[in-house]
């Protein structure tokens, strides 16, 4: 427990978050690919790709209301876009989805065509990208939690989104299809985008460790509790296997392989960073006070039976 | 209107834990919820060294984080600046509790006991957990009041009235001359974590 003896990480936004974020993102990326893909002639990744985004955002969300503690008022969720970026997030992904639905739909039905569609495409596009940039401004904008207030975490989660996304059409389009030239393709913008991924992810993580208040969170992160997640599974799993899958061309089996491990990677890179979100301590006339003697923690079971209860 | 503030004196708290006892006793916040804590805190190099307790509530700030980022518009500060939690418009999100720099927010899915698994509820905690849930909510962000509650009956916040040491007093900081506003001025009063921005209305006197 590294962290601890300076800040103490956030306990209230975990799994449920981090699958929300990762769907949001996979679902912005799947449709930027898709709107590509359109725009290249392949009918079937670009039919797969805008078809996927707007159930997984529907996925995502219902994992947020799960996080809800009084579901009954979700519906105010986006009372206060004028501040709140949960609420600017909300107006996002609601207009997002019903703009990939009503794709959706003029794709299968072959109704859309000329003008019409390449306006709907690109108000798509724009929600896509606000939906996967607005996840990193989300954290952002958290005061107490420094590890999430950079330019650089909206960029990745991007980047990141974009890859991910892509990977969900490669495996989606592989199992579906088998080996093309457009798969083919996706792989190789896949290639750099997980190149960019890795550059923007050592960069976020450098200027982390160097910056005092920053340091424990990513030292969480690079050699404390989640190390193990971030080393084995963001950067083997998520960074470097599918990298090297998909720089050998290898197709079919091997492509599943690669773009579920990018899809595996791509969810804990979601997690590490939020599980990371470490308060800062304070400082007060000379003294250090760490937060540490906060007892957000659970009662512990002492197993002591009442006299005659048993 | 009066805009309400709080000055913990660190010359004269000695980190008795009596305030998070009494807040405990007078919110009836179940386990793991304390919206008034008290850190303990070290400076100088072993053996010259000196312990400090610094106690925490939620500073009911001017330019409050936890109100920027609240989606709904559940949390907002009152007229006499007290920030508080609508009840019935939060949903619970905790986007908050990620907007608070000072850790003053809990939000309690499930009420338990303070008592190990399978005894009856007593009748005590029955109370409680209905004062908690009338007062406060179940999944919804709770957080201090500054005694909301008893301010109502025309007395001061629970932990100010319970430090045995006299370390805490509450009153109007738009009054020049209350005793609050004369304790800040003359003793270089100054508060936890100014880099937020936050402009906090709980403000500290310097141990030494």
């Amino acid at each position: 427990m590294t962290s601890k003896l300076y800040g103490l990480e956030q306990h209230d936004w975990r799994w449920l978050i981090a699958i929300y974020l990762f769907l949001a993102g996979v679902a912005g990326g799947a449709y930027i690919g898709g709107v590509a893909a359109d725009m290249m002639g392949w009918g079937t990744i670009a039919k797969m790709g805008v078809t996927m985004s707007w159930p997984l955002v529907g996925i995502g969300c219902a994992m947020l209301l799960l996080d809800l503690g009084q579901v009954k008022n979700a519906w105010r969720s986006a009372m206060k876009p004028g501040t709140s970026w949960m609420a600017r997030g909300v107006i996002i992904i609601s207009v997002f989805m019903i703009v990939a639905f009503i794709h959706t739909v003029l794709l299968w039905t072959g109704m859309g065509a000329g003008a019409g569609m390449t306006v709907l495409s690109v108000i798509g596009v724009a929600f896509a990208f606000s939906t996967m940039v607005y996840t990193g401004l989300l954290l952002g904008d958290s005061l107490p939690i420094p590890f999430w207030d950079t330019v650089l975490l909206p960029i990745l989660f991007f980047v990141s989104a974009l890859s991910t996304g892509l990977m969900a059409l490669i495996l989606v389009g592989t199992l579906h299809g088998g080996h093309d030239e457009a798969m083919a393709a996706l792989a190789r913008a896949d290639i750099i985008l997980i190149i960019v991924e890795i550059l923007i992810l050592a960069a976020y993580m450098h200027g982390s460790v160097r910056r005092p208040i920053t340091q424990p969170a990513a030292q969480t992160a690079l050699t404390g509790d989640l190390a193990p997640m971030f080393w084995g599974g963001v950067a083997f799993c998520g960074l470097a296997a599918p990298l090297c899958l998909e720089a050998a061309e290898i197709h079919g089996a091997g492509a599943v392989v690669a773009a579920a491990l990018g899809l595996v990677g791509g969810l804990l890179l979601r997690y590490v960073v939020l599980a990371a979100g470490v308060f800062y301590g304070y400082t007060a006339a000379g003294f250090t006070f760490n937060p540490v003697n906060n007892p957000k923690m659970e009662m512990p079971d002492i197993g002591m039976v009442p006299p005659g209860n048993t | 209107m009066p805009r309400y503030g709080m000055v913990i004196d660190l010359k004269r708290c000695y980190g008795c834990y009596a305030c998070v006892t009494a807040c405990k006793a007078a919110n009836h916040t179940p386990p793991g919820v304390f919206w008034s804590r008290v850190l303990k805190g070290e400076s100088g190099k072993f053996p010259n060294t000196v312990r400090q307790a610094l106690p925490i509530l939620c500073m009911h700030c001017e330019d409050p984080g936890c109100v920027k980022v609240c989606p709904t518009g559940a949390t907002y500060a009152d007229d006499d600046g007290v920030v508080v939690v609508d009840i019935d418009v939060c949903m619970g999100c905790k986007y908050c509790m990620m907007g608070c720099p000072y850790g003053a927010r809990y939000t309690v899915e499930e009420l338990k006991s303070y008592f190990p698994a399978g005894l009856p509820l007593s009748d005590y905690e029955k109370h409680s957990h209905a004062h908690f849930t009338e007062h406060s909510g179940i999944g919804v962000a709770t957080k201090c009041s500054f005694c909301a509650l008893r301010r109502k009956e025309g007395k001061e916040p629970k932990c100010v009235e319970t430090c045995s040491a006299k370390a805490r007093t509450f009153g109007d900081l738009d009054d020049p001359t209350s005793e609050i506003t004369i304790l800040v001025r003359q003793n270089r009063g100054f508060v936890l974590k100014p880099e937020q921005g936050t402009n906090p209305k709980v403000f500290y006197l310097p141990p030494r």
